[in-house]
């Protein structure tokens, strides 16, 4: 693992200046558990690491008016325990808790499992359900993009080379309202997810579906949602076969590839069983809040 | 407690002797002493991309330019060794040649100042293939119109012994007839039929592969490896490849190592170390990655068994008819004809009329090489799956059934040897009352349904040669036992160091072990089949025994006794039958002086050394006249058994098999130290979990795609049931001719584990699972067939 230059930067400033004068040459360096492997394995060869370890304001978790703030450089471990994260929004807390062994969550960053870009991302299903917005600060200013809409492909995001992700916006959620993630993997979380669902529901006085969001990991490029199988169940009563139904359309809408961990057609199978077993429990979620 | 009472260590859990060292990080691995060279260099490999192809060209000098690069070898080099090896060197694992003949065989090597440069100089290699056609599917390489694992042209040709080959691939065949077979299934009253297959796997052991090799002043190349046999396997094999070295000119020492369970048992990385060590004159270290681990270094041999059983009415078992075939890999070397997997299928049961027809097939993929279990774990599954159908076809106990059909104890088995140790009715009848097996499980309305099961294995002792031990007797009055044997993490050197000990009749702490140096250390073969506590346990009692001779003769001397009125026990010599002490062993060695310069006599400083050979009992040949039906006397030395009891939960909606509680016996013989065998009872048990449950070589486009410890699912400490719910016991039958009644015992415990899982699998959701692993995709899959079978 070799590189020419490292650079450790006090501010998001002096970041996004050095990332502008070394383009494509330079990486991030966050938490380091995919980037340190891939360049020892040689997959890739920056010229330059750009390590985010030093700017302080990207690890703060801050609870505003608008919404909560999570820094792109919080550890998962912390993300997983932070107090924050309380109703709905414990989705997120759950997903950064699925995320591989102990050892590697006290390194892993939000931002760093985000950006990294993976489809089986454990953090991304829940973000999105949650209407996560990226914050994003680049040579050319800021700006905001909504998390489903980060995504490009397996690996690749809507960041250009002079861009970083510095925190994200997970907006307030309605009253009656449940989040749940669910990883599915063989050995626990240890295992890279073969698929990874989360779903959250909003439920009206009348208890039927006020808003519904359903977002699937490891079963297309990118994260998905699936806007037909939320269609179908937006404003009615959920029952088992109703659920079921909507089981049967996300499974039917995903375009998974076969690959060491799961044949294609398990893995759409397996989106059919924890479709249903997301949505049932957050609706249980949904009444309890 | 009398003074031979105290010094018998057999039967007792002594601590190992590199416990501490172990725990505390003082041990030595091979690449702890990378550190004591200073102008190391390090070598890297490039490996081929294709299952099979020509190798059309290779330019490596863009690479050889890199500074910093020392040598670069390709299979084209002349130094390379290819008299005894006609086509390339899959065995060795040295660059290929004229063609490639698996994914990750090795095709150039770099050794370097760094890896970093030897990793840059491999990418400057440019090498252009031709691809040919390739087969990794056994079922189709066997076949006489496979393509070809090795283009014919390159004059290596398949078969031995005068076998001719029924196809392209078919590296060799045994077959076996005891009885007549067609007859007996005629008068069965039942008749089963199965088709079973267990996948490739490998053995994961967590220390990589590696050795340094030293090219010394005086022309000694020097290996530590953590590889096997450092007389048998690595010294022999070296001396094969390398007409320049000499047995006086390669010296092979064997640090602590890491694990092996056979991986180890071929050469793949030492030749190559040496020759650029030759090459050099410079400190080489080649160590595998995990990714090489799996592709490039040996794998198991997948094994597909085609089973038929029949029996009477009442449960006797008269006839038995397998196809078997062993799927070596690209395996070009070595000796594959199916018999060492059909041995499990003969040697459980007392089956009157036998039929083997069994063989070895080549494929694209890495090569095979011993895998804990040699083949048996893999043809066992079709046997104890097919006899739990058998049992439920005649509506009867399947714990019944086998105790009813098990060798007992002074019968024959179908290859005609006399059975002399054997305690698997002990162990079956152990385990299902272990877990209850009469007690149905608690069924509940959610996805996970549980269900329990048993099964039986037993294991052959593969004959493999002697091995040879040192006893000296310091003047000190303490001891040294100097052996070659293996020490892979299994605890042999602290069994080793009981017998002696106990033989001796003396304290154990003033017991020492020197092992595995061949400038230090005598002959031993290897590590394999189970055969060191046997093989290497009965050198050991021999050399003690030798030294006690000659401390006798001594002693007698210095008192005016008889050799045979002398007994030594404790560090002294007394009166036979008596407690009368006549010298202490000690001052039997005297101090030098100057007058007589000690010209006879025992002389302080230098040890009294008695010798100890222990080859196993000749085995009467395989072949030749009066074995046409492949049957003889003695095929093999012993049989280890074992039993297992499972219960599990399966979940119906995702096809996940957990084990919730488990109980494995084992007939070791007379274990030497209880915990040590326990020790090994609950790695086998993990490591069998394993292999029957999760992991296996998963291949597209002629490529492994698993090939790191993510993908490849190993059991972790989560897939293992709690400590409460994980029970074993030793259940001993003593072997008469084993080193105080022990035999082995590393393997038999693989055996039952995948099988008493699949009857647990079967009486939780009611289906039967034929390929092993087990995995969730699998199960899942079968779940769905019944449901959909079910519906019609």
């Amino acid at each position: 693992m070799k590189f020419n230059s490292y650079y450790e930067p006090n501010t998001v400033d002096a970041c996004v200046q050095i990332l502008s004068e070394q383009g494509s040459d330079a990486k991030l360096l966050a938490g380091g558990t995919d980037l340190v492997i891939r360049m020892r394995s040689r997959v890739i060869k920056p010229k330059t690491v750009v390590s985010l370890n030093a700017v302080p304001e990207l690890s703060e978790v801050t609870l505003k008016e608008d919404g909560l703030y999570i820094g792109a450089m919080a550890r998962l471990m912390d993300v997983s325990k932070s107090e924050l994260l309380t109703g709905a929004w414990k989705i997120i807390k759950t997903g950064a808790g699925n995320v591989s062994s102990m050892q590697i969550r006290n390194n892993a960053t939000l931002g760093g499992n985000t950006c990294n870009a993976s489809p089986s991302a454990d953090t991304v299903p829940g973000l999105v359900v949650s209407g996560a917005i990226a914050n994003i600060v680049g040579k050319n200013g800021n700006r905001s993009v909504l998390l489903e809409e980060f995504f490009t492909g397996p690996g690749k995001t809507v960041l250009s080379d002079d861009e970083i992700l510095v925190s994200f916006k997970i907006p307030k959620y309605a009253d009656k309202t449940g989040a749940v993630y669910k990883k599915y993997s063989i050995r626990g979380d240890t295992d890279i997810a073969i698929i990874g669902v989360a779903g959250k529901i909003t439920l009206n006085d009348q208890g039927e579906v006020a808003d519904v969001k359903i977002a699937l990991g490891g079963v297309a490029p990118t994260v998905i949602r699936v806007p037909k199988a939320e269609a179908l169940l937006t404003g009615k009563k959920l029952t088992a076969e109703l659920i079921e139904e909507a089981a049967v359309i996300a499974s039917e809408s995903c375009t998974p590839i076969t690959d060491a961990r799961a044949t294609k057609e398990y893995r759409t199978e397996m989106v059919r069983v924890w479709v249903r077993h997301v949505l049932t429990d957050a609706v249980q979620e949904a009444q309890k809040n | 407690m009398s003074e031979c009472e105290k010094t018998n260590y057999i039967g007792k859990s002594v601590p190992r002797i590199d416990a501490l060292e172990k725990a505390t990080g003082k041990v030595k691995y091979f690449e702890d002493y990378q550190i004591q060279y200073r102008d190391l260099l390090h070598v890297k490999v490039l490996r081929s991309p294709h299952a099979h192809a020509k190798i059309v060209s290779v330019d490596v000098s863009a690479a050889e330019a890199l500074p910093g690069v020392a040598t670069v070898v390709k299979g084209s080099d002349p130094d390379l060794p290819w008299s005894d090896i006609p086509y390339g060197s899959s065995y060795y694992g040295n660059p290929a040649k004229d063609e490639v003949i698996w994914a990750g065989q090795a095709v150039v090597a770099v050794a370097a100042e760094s890896i970093e440069i030897a990793e840059q100089a491999l990418e400057l290699v440019k090498v252009v293939y031709e691809e040919l056609p390739y087969v990794t599917d056994q079922h189709i390489a066997i076949r006489p119109d496979a393509p070809e694992v090795i283009s014919p042209e390159l004059g290596f040709a398949a078969g031995y012994m005068g076998f001719q080959p029924e196809g392209p691939n078919v590296a060799g065949s045994y077959k076996m007839t005891h009885g007549d077979v067609d007859k007996a299934f005629a008068e069965a009253d039942v008749i089963v039929e199965g088709e079973y297959q267990a996948n490739k796997k490998s053995t994961s052991q967590i220390e990589c592969n590696g050795c340094i090799a030293e090219y010394q002043p005086d022309g000694v190349v020097k290996l530590i490896s953590n590889g096997m046999g450092v007389h048998g396997v690595l010294k022999k094999h070296l001396l094969t490849m390398y007409p320049q070295l000499t047995a006086s000119t390669l010296r092979v020492i064997q640090p602590v190592t890491g694990g092996s369970f056979g991986n180890r048992l071929f050469p793949t990385i030492e030749p190559l170390a040496v020759l650029m060590t030759l090459r050099t004159k410079r400190p080489c270290s080649y160590v595998l990655t995990r990714k090489e681990m799996y592709t490039s270094s040996p794998s198991n041999w997948p094994v597909f068994t085609k089973l038929k059983l029949g029996a009477k009415k009442d449960g006797t078992i008269i006839a038995e008819d397998f196809y078997l075939v062993e799927d070596a890999g690209a395996q070009i070397r070595g000796y594959y004809d199916g018999r060492l997997s059909a041995s499990g299928l003969m040697c459980v049961y007392n089956i009157p009329n036998v039929r083997c027809d069994s063989y070895g097939v080549r494929t694209n993929t890495m090569p095979c090489a011993p895998y804990r279990g040699l083949g048996v774990p893999e043809s066992e599954w079709a046997m104890e799956n097919l006899l739990d159908e058998l049992a439920e076809k005649l509506n009867m106990d399947p714990l019944e059934l086998r105790l009813k059909n098990i060798i007992k104890k002074g019968e024959c088995n179908p290859y005609g040897e006399k059975v002399t140790s054997i305690a698997i009715g002990k162990c079956l009848e152990a385990v299902a009352e272990g877990i209850k097996i009469n007690e149905p499980c608690q069924q509940d309305d959610g996805p996970w349904k549980y269900g329990k099961g048993i099964a039986a294995g037993g294991k052959q002792n593969t004959p493999l040669g002697r091995s040879e031990a040192d006893c000296l007797i310091h003047s000190d009055g303490s001891v040294e036992i100097l052996v070659s044997c293996d020490e892979q993490g299994m605890g042999a050197q602290s069994a080793l160091r009981q017998m002696a000990a106990t033989e001796l009749q003396i304290d154990i702490d003033r017991v020492k072990m020197t092992r595995s140096d061949t400038a230090v250390t005598p002959y031993d073969n290897f590590g394999a089949s189970s055969r060191t506590t046997y093989t290497t346990g009965n050198a050991v009692i021999i050399a003690c025994q030798d030294a006690i001779d000659q401390l006798k003769e001594a002693a007698g001397r210095e008192v005016g006794l008889a050799k045979k009125q002398i007994t030594i026990k404790n560090g002294k010599a007394y009166v036979v039958g008596s407690d009368v002490e006549v010298i202490d062993i000690k001052d039997l060695f005297k101090p030098f002086d100057f007058f007589t310069q000690q010209t006879w006599g025992l002389l302080q400083g230098t040890p009294v050394r008695g010798r100890g050979v222990f080859c196993p009992a000749p085995a009467v040949p395989w072949f030749g006249p009066g074995h046409e039906d492949g049957r003889t006397p003695r095929m093999w030395n012993w049989y280890q058994y074992s039993a297992f009891g499972a219960e599990v939960a399966v979940n119906v909606e995702t096809g996940q098999i957990k084990l919730l509680k488990l109980f494995s016996t084992a007939d070791t013989g007379n274990p030497i130290n209880p915990k040590l065998v326990e020790g090994q009872i609950d790695g086998g048990v993990i490591m069998a979990l394993g292999f029957s449950t999760l992991d296996y070589h998963m291949f597209e486009d002629g490529k492994m795609i698993n090939a790191n410890m993510s993908d490849y699912r190993l059991p972790t400490v989560l897939e293992t049931p709690l400590q409460k719910n994980f029970m074993r016991a030793i259940l001993p039958d003593p072997l008469p001719d084993g080193p105080f009644n022990a035999k082995g015992c590393a393997e038999s415990m693989m055996i039952p584990i995948g099988p008493a899982i699949a009857a647990a699998v079967y009486q939780a959701v009611g289906v039967r699972p034929k390929e092993m692993p087990m995995t969730a995709e699998r199960i899942l899959k079968l779940i769905k067939d019944k449901e959909a079978n079910d519906a019609k």
